[in-house]
C-alpha cells in the first residue's frame, strides 16, 4: 500500500491548504499524511509531495470547518497550529477528517477517545494555557515616545491570540508587543487596528530608551509588590508553580530584584 | 452629609490634562496632571505603608463580570478574572490592593491598624490612587482597584472619600477596569447605594464568624451593622436585574457579585459553624465568594490565641477545599460536617473523607451515571466530569481515557467502574482504602520548600496540639 505524505508550510493558510490536497486526493485518508517540512529520515516506499500554501483553498477549508464543527471547535484547530510541534498538521488533518465522518460534527472536539482529536485538544490546550499567561503576564514599558513597549518569548506562537485582548484594553495606546524567539511584532496604534510585522531587523537600541516616568512607576510597583506579601505565610513552591520561573526574564517586578 | 461628594465637580476645575504629545496626537483622558501636590511623605513610602496594611484582606480576585472596553477610554473586564502576578507567599496579585487610609478610630484586636497600634500612618488623596491605578493599569501590572480604608472621623467620612477616588478614576480618567470597594458598615445607605453604581464588586467583612466573637475582639463593630449593607447590596443587585430588562443602559449595580471574609482560628469556631455560615451566606445574602484567612497573629494580644506552627494553613485550604464542594459540586454543608464530627479531617480532603463516610454508593458506573453523581467522586473534577459527559456519547470509555481526560485515577479508582469493571481488583473498604488514599501523598499548595508537610506527621505531638488548638478544640 502506498502512502503519501503532503508537505506543508508550518501555518494556518499552509496546514489548511494541505488538507483541501489531501481530500482532492480522492483516496483513503489512512494513505495520506500530512508533515510539516522535510522528515528526517524519509520513508521508504512512501511518496513526498510538496503542497504549496493556497490562500483559496485555505480559506474554504476554514469555512468549512466552522461551518460543521462551530467556532470552539475552529479555535481549538488554530490554537493547536500556533504550536511547534511537528506533527500538528497530521494531527488537524485527521480531526477534521473524524470530525465530518461523525454523527454530530459540531462535537468533534469531545471526542477525546479518538487520538488525534485528543492530541489536537493536548497542543490546544498548552497554546491557550501559554496565551493566558501572557495575557497575566506581560509588562509594558513606557518608551520616550510614549509607546508602550513589551518582549515576550512564549514556546507557541500566541502572540495573534492575545493582541486583541490587548487591543481592547488599551485602545488609545500606542503599543508593541516582540516575539523575540519569532522576531514577529505586534503593533497596535491608538484608535487603530493591530497588525503583526515580521521579517525585518531589530529595532534600534536608541529607540527603545525609557521614558522618564517609567523608572518611578516600576519602582513604585516593585514596593507595592513586596509588601503586598504576607511573611508569616512565605511560600516560594507555590509562587513558582503559579508562576513559572520562565516568564520572570521579561517580568518588571523580578528583573528589579536582581 | 454628601457635602464631599458633591464638592467632586469644583475640585475637577483644577485639574488640567497634559496635551499628548504621542506621535498620533491622541489625547488620553486619563492621562491627568495633579498640580500643587506637595506632600511630605513620597507616594512611595505611602505606597508601601498602605499595601502593607491592606495585605490581610484575601479577596483578590477580579472576576464575575466580563465587559469590553468602549473605545473612549482604558480598559476591560474579564469573567474569569486575570492574575497578573504572585507574590513570594505564592498569593496573586490581581488588583492594586490598597487602603484610603490606615488611621482608624476602631480598636478590633486582631489588626494590625487598630487605634492603640504605633504603627505609621498615612493616606492617599484620590488622586494618587487614580495616578496609581491607571500607570500600573497602562503596564499590565494589575487588573483594577481593590480599595479599602481604616475608619477616619466616622463610617460615612470614610465612604464619602472612597466614593471620590473611585467616581474620579471612573468618569475623569475614564477608568473601565475592575474596581473592588469595600462597603463600610454603619455608613450612609445613599453613600453605598451610589458606590454600587460605579464598582464592580463590593464586600463587607463579615470579620469574625459568630457574634459572640465579634463582640470580645472588635469592640466597635457589630453582627447586626456587618449585615445591613450586606443586605442591601444584595437587594440592590437583585432590583437592577429587573432595571436591565426594563430599560437596556441601566447601569448595572455591582455586577460582579459581593464577597465577604471571615477569620480562622482566633476564635474557638468549629469547621462545622464556619461552613454553616458560608452556607447561609451563599444561600440567603446570594455572596460571589465567602474568603477564609488564617489568623496571623500581627498584636499578640492576650485575647487572641498564640499560633507558634504559624497561620493555620491546613485548616484554611481544608475550609477552601469544602468551599468549592458547596459552590460547584452540589454539597451541602450539613453533609461533610456534623455536630459530632465538627473538624475536617487533617490527613483526607473532604471530598475524599465523605466518599469514605458513603461507600454503599459506590462504585458507580462512569459510562452511565449522571453528573451529579460523578461529580462526587474523589479525584474527578468539574472539569473532568464535564468532558467525561461529553466524550462518552461518542462510545464507552476506557479507563486509558478516564486518565486522558485529566481524572486522578490513583484517587479515584476505587470508586469507580468502567464497563462494569473496577481498576484492579479492589475491596471496597473503608479501612484498606483510608490507608491507601492516604499513601497516596495529597497535593498541597503550602508544601514548604518542597518537604513533607509537618502538620501531616501524625506522630508529632506538638504538632497535632498546635492543629487542635488552631481549631479551637
Amino acid at each position: 500500500m502506498e502512502e503519501y505524505y503532503l508537505i506543508c508550510e508550518d501555518s494556518l493558510e499552509g496546514i489548511f491548504s494541505g488538507v483541501y490536497d489531501a481530500y482532492l486526493m480522492k483516496m483513503p485518508h489512512e494513505q495520506i499524511h500530512l508533515c510539516l517540512g522535510e522528515d528526517e529520515n524519509l520513508r521508504l516506499f512512501a511518496v513526498y509531495r510538496e503542497c504549496p500554501v493556497d490562500e483559496v483553498k485555505a480559506a474554504k477549508v476554514a469555512k468549512t470547518v466552522v461551518r460543521r464543527f462551530g467556532q470552539e471547535a475552529y479555535l481549538s484547530l488554530c490554537r493547536a497550529m500556533a504550536s511547534p510541534e511537528t506533527d500538528k498538521a497530521e494531527a488537524v488533518y485527521k480531526t477534521i477528517v473524524a470530525g465530518l465522518s461523525m454523527k454530530n460534527p459540531m462535537e468533534v472536539m469531545g471526542n477525546l477517545a479518538n487520538p488525534y482529536v485528543y492530541r489536537v485538544f493536548e497542543l490546544a490546550r498548552f497554546v491557550a494555557h501559554e496565551a493566558h499567561f501572557h495575557v497575566e503576564f506581560v509588562r509594558f514599558q513606557e518608551l520616550e515616545n510614549e509607546i508602550l513597549y513589551s518582549v515576550i518569548g512564549p514556546k507557541n506562537n500566541i502572540i495573534t491570540f492575545i493582541m486583541p485582548h490587548f487591543a481592547d484594553r488599551l485602545p488609545l495606546e500606542n503599543f508593541i508587543i516582540h516575539d523575540e524567539k519569532r522576531n514577529i511584532y505586534a503593533i497596535h496604534p491608538a484608535k487603530g487596528d493591530w497588525y503583526l510585522y515580521s521579517g525585518g531587523g531589530e529595532f534600534p537600541e536608541d529607540r527603545l530608551r525609557c521614558s522618564q516616568g517609567e523608572e518611578h512607576y516600576s519602582e513604585l510597583f516593585y514596593s507595592f509588590f513586596r509588601s503586598i506579601a504576607i511573611r508569616e505565610r512565605e511560600n516560594l513552591l507555590l509562587q513558582r508553580n503559579m508562576l513559572p520561573i520562565r516568564y520572570r526574564k521579561y517580568m518588571t517586578e523580578f528583573l528589579m530584584n536582581k | 452629609m454628601l457635602k464631599q461628594v458633591t464638592g467632586i465637580q469644583k475640585e475637577m476645575q483644577h485639574l488640567t490634562v497634559v496635551p499628548g504629545t504621542s506621535p498620533s496626537t491622541i489625547q488620553k483622558p486619563y492621562i491627568v496632571d495633579c498640580k500643587g501636590q506637595t506632600d511630605k511623605m513620597t507616594l512611595q513610602r505611602k505606597l508601601e505603608i498602605l499595601s502593607d496594611a491592606a495585605k490581610y484582606d484575601v479577596s483578590c480576585s477580579s472576576s464575575g463580570v466580563g465587559r469590553k472596553g468602549d473605545g473612549t477610554g482604558i480598559g476591560n473586564t474579564s469573567a474569569a478574572g486575570i492574575c497578573h502576578s504572585f507574590s513570594s507567599d505564592g498569593r496573586c496579585i490581581s488588583l492594586l490592593k490598597i487602603l484610603f487610609t490606615n488611621e482608624c478610630i476602631y480598636d478590633c484586636k486582631y489588626c494590625i491598624n487598630r487605634r492603640s497600634n504605633d504603627v505609621p500612618r498615612a493616606s492617599f488623596t484620590p488622586d494618587e490612587i487614580c495616578e496609581l491605578t491607571i500607570q500600573f493599569y497602562r503596564r499590565n501590572y494589575i487588573e483594577g482597584l481593590f480599595l479599602s480604608s481604616g475608619i477616619i472621623h466616622s463610617p460615612t467620612y470614610t465612604m464619602e472619600l472612597i466614593y471620590e477616588a473611585v467616581y474620579k478614576l471612573r468618569t475623569l480618567y475614564r477608568f473601565q477596569g475592575y474596581i473592588h470597594v469595600k462597603a463600610i458598615p454603619g455608613a450612609d445607605p445613599l453613600l453605598i447605594q451610589r458606590l454600587g453604581l460605579l464598582a464592580d464588586r463590593m464586600s463587607v467583612n463579615l470579620e469574625l464568624p459568630t457574634a459572640e466573637g465579634l463582640k470580645t475582639l472588635a469592640p466597635n463593630k457589630h453582627r447586626k451593622n456587618i449585615l445591613a449593607p450586606m443586605r442591601q447590596i444584595q437587594q440592590g443587585i437583585e432590583q437592577n436585574k429587573e432595571e436591565i430588562v426594563v430599560y437596556k443602559h441601566a447601569s448595572s449595580f455591582v455586577p460582579a457579585g459581593q464577597s465577604t471574609q471571615m477569620i480562622v482560628g482566633a476564635t474557638p469556631e468549629s469547621d462545622y459553624h464556619l461552613m454553616m455560615v458560608a452556607e447561609n451566606l451563599y444561600k440567603k445574602f446570594d455572596l460571589k465568594r465567602v474568603y477564609y484567612s488564617a489568623f496571623v497573629n500581627v498584636n499578640e494580644d492576650s485575647e487572641l490565641p498564640a499560633l507558634p506552627g504559624g497561620p493555620p494553613l491546613l485548616r484554611e485550604h481544608r475550609l477552601y477545599q469544602a468551599d468549592w464542594l458547596l459552590r460547584f459540586y452540589g454539597f451541602e454543608a450539613g453533609e461533610l460536617l456534623s455536630e459530632e464530627k465538627p473538624n475536617f479531617n487533617v490527613l483526607l480532603d473532604p471530598k475524599a473523607d465523605w466518599a469514605l463516610r458513603h461507600l454503599e454508593q459506590f462504585p458507580v458506573e462512569v459510562n452511565r451515571a449522571d453528573y451529579q453523581t460523578i461529580l462526587r467522586v474523589p479525584g474527578i473534577g468539574v472539569k473532568s466530569a464535564q468532558r467525561i459527559v461529553r466524550a462518552r456519547r461518542n462510545g464507552n470509555l476506557s479507563f486509558e481515557d478516564l486518565k486522558k481526560i485529566g481524572v486522578v485515577l490513583k484517587r479515584a479508582l476505587y470508586f469507580i467502574t468502567c464497563n462494569g469493571r473496577m481498576m484492579y481488583n479492589t475491596k471496597i473498604e473503608e479501612d484498606y482504602i483510608t490507608r491507601n488514599l492516604i499513601s497516596v501523598k495529597e497535593k498541597l499548595p503550602f508544601d514548604r520548600d518542597g518537604m513533607t508537610y509537618r502538620q501531616l506527621s501524625l506522630f508529632d505531638d506538638n504538632m497535632v496540639y498546635e492543629w487542635k488548638q488552631a481549631a479551637g478544640g
